[in-house]
């Protein structure tokens, strides 16, 4: 399976926002938006091919985005850690992130969150399952970190059926 | 283990260019540049070659009294100029050639850099690295 062709249309997404919106914070913001629109659809997709049934807990939940959400996907599986005591926040490491495939951040970029897209696609699709979570890289290896770390945090059980959202 | 490494954009402009720092970095641009001459000989005598690797690879350029210089273009003209010590009568040219596969990959690699704009100068840690594990070791 080639994944170049991706990895290449995902960089050239970036770079473009990059041109348009002239600073990082927007680009990241926009990447977060985009990955919540996405989110929301590919929910349904993951849900029809996944068959997997309703979470009965956030570790559940944790089991299921890292080794069937992330695999299907993206083809890696990342590892769960740093569990918060209560239970509502972990960490998704990524040992390898096929997004950054040959990517090296210039130094005129080094606020930008290439791969934040990531972050709005689990934002959304959770939120279709009532939940609302709180998606973060809190380490790069873009940035020169040894791994990639996605934290999440569970903020709360969405009880009202609200339509779905667009941003 | 060279002593210097270009690589040369299709307009015959540096896109990259390391050398060991203890000899007059000017004398290797030097170089490079009649290099270039032969370069563009080669290029135009192969006409209807077949593109396979051993066309890539240009061989032993041309040999000055200290240093020998080779050459390898892509198919996209892009062009890599490796300059050797003579006294370094150990590299053989299977090694040479392996070294410019390697520059070849690492090329490659720095064109998927979304952030790369094709006909800049290479800017690239990893490319970087790379160069410097096939330099002369000069301590």
């Amino acid at each position: 399976q080639n994944s170049e062709l991706f990895t290449l249309t995902y960089g050239a997404l970036v770079t473009q926002l990059c041109k348009d919106y002239e600073n990082d914070d927007d680009v990241n913001k926009q990447l977060d938006k985009m990955g919540y629109n996405i989110g929301v659809r590919l929910i349904e997709d993951f849900l029809a091919r996944s068959n997997v049934g309703r979470c009965h807990d956030f570790r559940e939940t944790a089991d299921v985005i890292a080794k069937i959400g992330f695999k299907m996907y993206l083809g890696i599986t990342p590892s769960i850690t740093n569990w918060s005591p209560g239970g509502d926040e972990f960490s998704l490491i990524l040992e390898n992130n096929p997004l950054v495939d040959f990517v090296e951040l210039p130094d005129n970029h080094s606020t930008l969150i290439y791969s934040n897209l990531l972050c709005g696609v689990l934002r959304g699709a959770l939120e279709m399952v009532q939940m609302a979570v709180d998606v973060k890289f809190v380490q790069d290896t873009l940035k020169g970190d040894s791994v990639t770390e996605i934290r999440m945090k569970f903020i709360r059980r969405i009880e009202d059926n609200l339509p779905a959202g667009e941003e | 283990m060279a002593a210097c490494i270009a690589v040369i954009a299709k307009e015959n402009y540096p896109l990259y260019i390391r050398s060991v720092p203890t000899e007059n970095e000017l004398k290797f641009h030097y170089t490079v540049h009649t290099s270039l001459d032969v370069v563009d000989e080669k290029i135009s005598a192969m006409g209807k070659a077949l593109v396979d690797q051993r066309e890539l690879y240009l061989g032993l350029l041309y040999p000055t009294e200290d240093y020998k210089v080779y050459g390898y273009v892509t198919n996209s003209k892009v062009k890599f100029v490796m300059v050797v010590d003579s006294s370094n009568t150990a590299l053989r040219d299977n090694e040479i050639r392996s070294m410019f596969r390697k520059l070849h990959n690492s090329y490659t690699d720095i064109m998927c850099n979304p952030f790369y704009n094709p006909g800049d100068r290479i800017h690239s840690r990893a490319f970087d690295t790379m160069v410097n594990s096939m330099m002369m070791q000069v301590c």
